[in-house]
C-alpha cells in the first residue's frame, strides 16, 4: 500500500496548524490558524481513524473548549467536557470535574489501544484524567487516578497541576502511564482502577527528599519501540529509562552537559533509542548556545548530538509536546520552540530544514506520517 | 466579543438577581455555557458585570437583588496578550 501525505499537527500560543509534505519530508505547506488567537495545548491525530484529530483549546478569557475534526482539519466541532451533557441537553447545574477545582488547562489527548476503536482519555489541569468510549462525545472520570490515596501530596509546577502525558500498553491495554506534574508517574495493570505511583531512583532536586515515592516533576515519557516494558522520561531532575514498568528507573543523561529538558520521542524504526532536547536548568534553553537535539543509543548506551556545530545559532525553548517522531524510514524528527520555529529533519538527525513559516509560540508538535492503519 | 455567543445587543429577562440573570442567559443560548462562569458556576475572571452602569464584583453579586428596570451590562474585558 501506499503511504499517504505526512501532517504535522502543531498546537500554538495563537492557535493550531496543519502542516502538510510528502514522504520525502523536505518541503511542506502551512494550513491554518485553527482557534485563531487560543492556546492550543496539544493537537492529536487518531492513528486509528485517518482524517480525525483532536484538539485542546485553551483561552484566558473563554475558557478551554475541546474539539475534534473527522476531515484532516477542514472543519471542527465543539465536544463537551467531562462532566458537560451535550449542548442540546445541557439544563443547570452544569456537574463539575471537582466541586472546587474547574478545569483551567486540557491539556493532552490520548487516542485508546487499536482494541477498543471509541475510546480516547484526556488529561487535564487540575490532575485529572478523563476517558471517552464515543470518540469523545461524553466522558468518566478515571476516579481510580482522580481520588488517589496521595492526591493530597501532589502540588502544581509552574504549568500547573497538569495530567500531560497518557501512555497505553500497545502489547497489554489494559496497563497504562499518566504523569502528572509535579505528582509523578503513575501505572494501572487494570485499565485505570488502581493506580501506583512509579517513581523509584528518580530525583527531585527541588526538595530536601531527594528519591521521594511520588512528588517527582515529570515532564515527559515515551515507550520504547519495541519493548513496552521499557520507557524514557524527562524529568525536571534528569533523563531516566525504565526496563521493568517503571519499577526502577536508571539516569542516563548525567554524561550531557544539563539533563534538564522537556520532552522525548521514539521512533517504531529506531527501537533502542530516543530522542531528547535536553536544556541549560537555569534558562531553560538548549545546549551549546545553539539549536541541538541528542538520539540517545541504546545498543551503545551513548549520546549523539544531532545538530552540526553552528547551524542555527542562538538559544531554543521548547515546551513538554514539543518533540515528535514519525514511524518512516529513515525516522523523521520534529521539533517546536517556544519561539516559533518548527525544525524537520527527514533522517533521523542527519539533516534539518526549518519550515519556512513563523509561527507563534509552539506548545505541541505531532504528526501523522501517512503509513496505512494497521501498517509498518 | 459575547456576540460570538449571543446573537442579539441586547434583551429583557425577568431575573431578579445576577445568577437567576446568567442562568436564564445559558437556558437561551446554551453557548454561553462555561464561557461567562465556569463549571462551578463562578464567573470567569475577564467577564465584569455592571448594574445601572457600576461594576458589581465578585462577593457583591449574590446579594444584589434587580429591580424590574434594571439595566445590566455583561463585557469580556479581554485583556493581555
Amino acid at each position: 500500500m501506499k503511504n499517504g501525505p505526512v501532517r504535522i499537527w502543531v498546537g500554538t500560543r495563537k492557535g493550531a496548524y496543519r502542516v502538510d509534505g510528502t514522504t520525502a519530508r523536505r518541503r511542506w505547506t502551512v494550513n491554518g490558524p485553527f482557534d485563531v488567537g487560543s492556546d492550543v495545548f496539544h493537537v492529536a491525530p487518531d492513528p486509528r481513524h485517518p482524517g480525525v484529530v483532536y484538539s485542546a483549546v485553551n483561552n484566558g478569557w473563554w475558557g478551554p473548549t475541546l474539539r475534534r475534526s473527522k476531515n484532516w482539519g477542514k472543519t471542527w466541532k465543539e465536544l463537551p467536557l467531562p462532566g458537560m451533557l451535550p449542548i442540546k441537553q445541557r439544563s443547570p447545574p452544569v456537574e463539575a470535574p471537582s466541586a472546587t477545582a474547574p478545569i483551567k488547562n486540557l491539556w493532552h489527548i490520548e487516542p485508546g489501544h487499536p482494541s477498543e476503536p471509541g475510546t480516547v482519555f484526556l488529561g487535564i489541569d487540575p490532575g485529572m484524567l478523563f476517558r471517552s468510549d464515543d470518540g469523545g462525545d461524553s466522558w468518566t472520570g478515571v476516579e481510580g487516578i482522580n481520588d488517589h490515596p496521595t492526591r493530597e501530596q501532589w502540588g502544581p509546577g509552574a504549568g500547573g497541576l497538569c495530567t500531560h502525558t497518557i501512555l497505553i500498553d500497545p502489547e497489554t491495554p489494559k496497563r497504562m502511564y499518566v504523569g502528572i506534574s509535579a505528582a509523578g508517574s503513575f501505572r494501572s495493570d487494570d485499565g485505570g482502577e488502581h493506580w501506583k505511583p512509579v517513581n523509584r531512583g528518580v530525583e527531585t532536586p527541588f526538595q530536601p527528599v531527594k528519591y521521594p515515592e511520588l512528588g517527582q516533576c515529570v515532564h515527559k515519557m515515551a515507550f520504547d519501540a519495541e519493548d513496552s516494558s521499557k520507557l524514557f522520561r524527562q524529568d525536571h531532575g534528569g533523563i531516566y529509562v525504565t526496563r521493568d514498568r517503571g519499577e526502577s528507573w536508571s539516569r542516563i543523561g548525567k554524561p550531557l552537559e544539563d539533563d534538564f529538558g522537556f520532552v522525548v520521542a521514539t521512533s517504531p524504526t529506531l527501537p533502542g533509542d530516543a530522542f531528547f532536547a535536553p536544556l541549560r536548568g537555569e534558562s531553560r534553553t538548549t545546549l551549546g548556545k545553539q539549536l541541538q537535539l541528542y538520539r540517545w543509543q541504546g545498543a551503545t548506551k551513548t549520546w549523539k548530538p544531532l545538530v552540526r556545530k553552528g547551524t542555527y545559532p542562538g538559544e531554543f525553548g521548547t515546551h513538554r509536546e514539543g518533540l515528535a517522531a514519525d514511524g518512516l524510514d529513515p525516522a523523521g524528527i520534529y521539533f517546536g520552540t517556544t519561539t516559533g520555529q518548527l525544525f524537520v529533519s527527514p533522517n533521523a538527525g542527519k539533516e534539518w530544514i526549518e519550515v519556512p513559516y513563523q509561527f507563534p509560540g509552539i506548545h505541541s508538535v505531532e504528526v501523522s506520517d501517512g503509513r496505512p492503519v494497521g501498517g509498518s | 466579543m459575547l456576540r460570538v455567543y449571543v446573537p442579539k445587543t441586547s434583551l429583557r429577562s425577568e431575573a431578579t438577581s445576577i445568577e437567576s440573570l446568567l442562568d436564564d442567559l445559558e437556558e437561551r443560548y446554551p453557548r454561553l455555557r462555561r464561557r461567562i462562569r465556569d463549571e462551578t458556576r463562578r464567573v470567569r475572571p475577564f467577564v465584569k458585570v455592571f448594574v445601572n452602569g457600576a461594576e458589581v464584583r465578585d462577593g457583591a453579586r449574590e446579594a444584589l437583588r434587580l429591580a424590574p428596570d434594571d439595566h445590566v451590562d455583561i463585557l469580556h474585558s479581554i485583556q493581555g496578550g
